[in-house]
């Protein structure tokens, strides 16, 4: 399938669907929570106070907007396209997660809600909730996989300090899935006086709607920043895929602007055909999960697969429905790096321009390392700079054969 | 008549049915078959068979690691379809309900409702399939005379029960608390009064589920309702390896809610 006019693009739908994707698989229990939410989000959505109220505290807690920056040495070093990075690695609490947190905690006391929940896997947006629901006074619990909290311990650590109850899953793959299993279990538990922040556009409608509005606020500062910057459109916008949420946060606003190249980058672990990787929208099949259809990870009896990739963030066997809607419309063209490769681009953006990115961010990088040497000067590329790599520091060592 | 409609029409001797749930395959295929032959030697009147997934949302730390032991023991789709098929040759009467995800379903595809039939399957419930969601696969499995079997629970309004009850057969299922499988019941009044208006509502059969672990708490459900499930106590006892405890405490079950 390959789009055609997307002047009309409205989606989620009524259904909360985007095309064939998307819906609310959830258990009984969680409807009325998921329709409360619906009902309060599409009033939010209009009341200018309450959107200024986002607004402000995007501005004066998080520090946006963020800069558009000219990676000059690094361009130079690949010699082609013009490289600029949308810098969410300056926001508060270093990624663009707290984009999505800052707006869905206003919602949350807008529902009384007494108490917060979220999964992660990094622990980027674990530690995004927990400064929020510190900010506001709220009770915060964040689920973790065992193996990430291993992987992760400065961001375990950052959220205990924020006074957040960081709580070890050890079903499944020990991992973010199995995180969110265990959000949801809460969440059906105590939902009458919890909000499930929810940090990826994943899970069922109306959260991918949601988080892809507050985290769009990364490609409306881009529209106007590129026009100023180099006076028009960048031709090419790359983010990493785990979820989603960067992703669709910058690609969001330029859906519409068709001579925009939208590329989303998968983790694509030790390599697409070995099999051991976090890339559905590469190499999966469609299916349900987490609240949502959408290309899964999964074997022939639709079990979900462990999935592989050397950042926690992007090790998720599933996709944001508007993602899996994207790709088969031919609007977003996805792509997937290795393991390796997104380490080499860690160490050259490091080195080069004194940026040390996440390494679910290095995936971006990876494949515009890959295509910038091809592409004439006059080509501009913007890369989500997602987040930043302190975090990722023991993970850098120890695959460099560090120890610290 | 459908074997669901049968056991429940014995509703004018009074008795009240006993519902099973327990893994396919747990915790292993053979265990599994004779387990549920001696369910239904010790009073089981539906069989709940649970379809082991990677991702068990709504299930509590009991039953989860029960879909663990199973899917380490490879069980696939078509294996839990011979297991009711040899339990079908030994008992034609007795209702047989798969439960599970939906993920599971689709892998069948469109062959499902035509497979589950010649499986002797009498009814699926699908815990991540709310009824705004389920239009096309109630649908399907109608072709087939398989019963969607729905959840309510205690957050669903009698709005949404209304229009849920139009599209549903079988049976209903109510979840009796907030929550996962196996977790603390803690308001019987609640509970009571949510499946006396269910009733007002529908002359379908309503059991209450989640949260029933022993005898007494059995015949107080039972009292308002038509009958009783129960599958984390089960369980319980496959993982400490004492399997033969199963049909006492089956057998107490039956007596207690009749």
């Amino acid at each position: 399938m390959k789009y055609k006019n997307l002047n009309n693009y409205a989606f989620p739908d009524k259904e909360g669907r985007f095309g064939e994707f998307g819906g609310k698989y959830v258990s009984e229990t969680l409807i009325t929570a998921l329709e409360e939410l619906e009902k309060v989000y599409a009033k939010v959505k209009k009341d200018k106070s309450f959107q200024e109220e986002v607004i402000k505290d995007l501005n004066d807690f998080v520090g946006r907007p963020s800069p558009l920056y000219f990676a000059e040495r690094w361009t130079k070093k690949l010699g082609g396209a013009k490289i600029y990075l949308k810098r969410e690695d300056l926001n508060h609490t270093g990624a663009h997660k707290i984009n999505n947190t800052v707006g869905q905690v206003l919602l949350a006391k807008k529902m009384g809600k007494k108490r917060v929940i979220a999964e992660t896997g990094a622990g980027q947006h674990g530690v995004a909730t927990a400064t929020v629901a510190a900010r506001h006074g709220l009770e915060c619990i964040i689920f973790m996989g065992e193996e990430d909290i291993e992987r992760q311990a400065l961001n375990v650590y950052r959220m205990k300090l924020l006074g957040a109850e960081v709580c070890s899953v050890d079903s499944g793959t020990k991992t973010l899935k199995d995180a969110m299993n265990e959000a949801m279990r809460d969440w059906v538990t105590n939902v009458e006086d919890t909000h499930y922040i929810i940090g990826s556009v994943a899970g069922p409608h109306p959260y991918p709607e949601i988080v892809r509005d507050f985290n769009s606020i990364v490609g409306k500062e881009l529209k106007i920043q590129s026009k100023k910057e180099f006076g028009k459109y960048p031709d090419i916008i790359v983010a990493c895929v785990g979820g989603g949420s960067n992703a669709m946060g910058i690609f969001h606003p330029f859906i519409k602007e068709t001579k925009t190249k939208l590329v989303g980058v998968e983790a694509g672990g030790s390599g697409v055909k070995s099999g051991k990787h976090a890339a559905p929208l590469s190499d999966g099949k469609v299916g349900v999960l987490h609240g949502m259809k959408t290309y899964l990870m999964q074997d022939k009896n639709g079990q979900i697969l462990s999935t592989h990739s050397v950042s926690a963030g992007l090790d998720y066997p599933g996709v944001g429905p508007e993602h899996a809607y994207l790709r088969d419309i031919g609007r977003v063209e996805y792509q997937s790096a290795t393991d390796q490769q997104a380490l080499k681009s860690f160490h050259d953006l490091t080195k080069t321009e004194g940026i040390m990115p996440a390494l679910e961010t290095s995936h971006a990088l990876a494949y515009v390392n890959k295509i910038a040497p091809k592409l004439s000067k006059s080509k501009t590329i913007v890369i989500n700079l997602s987040g930043r790599g302190d975090k990722d520091m023991f993970t850098v060592a120890k695959e460099d054969g560090m120890t610290l | 008549m459908t074997r669901l409609e049968k056991v429940f029409n014995q509703k004018e001797t009074k008795n009240k049915v006993l519902v099973t749930y327990t893994v396919a395959g747990d915790p292993n295929l053979g265990s599994s078959k004779k387990i549920l032959n001696d369910l239904i030697a010790s009073g089981a009147d539906i069989l709940e068979i649970g379809v082991p997934f990677s991702d068990p949302m709504s299930e509590g730390p009991v039953i989860q690691k029960a879909h663990e032991r199973a899917l380490k023991k490879n069980i696939q789709f078509k294996d839990i379809l011979n297991l009711c098929k040899q339990i079908r040759i030994k008992n034609k009467n007795v209702p047989i309900v798969l439960m599970g995800y939906m993920n599971s379903f689709l892998s069948l595809k469109n062959k499902l409702a035509k497979e589950l039939n010649q499986a002797g399957v009498d009814g699926v419930i699908v815990v991540d399939l709310p009824y705004d969601e389920s239009k096309s696969f109630f649908n399907n499995l109608k072709k087939e005379n398989i019963d969607l079997i729905r959840l309510i629970s205690p957050t669903t309004d009698s709005k949404r029960l209304k229009r849920m009850l139009a599209s549903s057969s079988g049976y209903l299922y109510y979840v009796s608390l907030k929550g996962i499988t196996g977790a603390e019941l803690k308001n019987f009044n609640e509970v009571k009064n949510k499946v006396k208006k269910i009733k007002s509502l529908t002359n379908l059969p309503v059991v209450v589920g989640f949260g029933i672990k022993d005898a007494p708490t059995a015949k107080k459900m039972a009292s308002f309702s038509d009958g009783i499930v129960v599958g984390t106590k089960i369980i319980d006892f496959i993982e400490k390896k004492s399997t033969p405890k199963i049909s006492n405490f089956t057998k107490s079950l039956k007596k207690a809610i009749n």
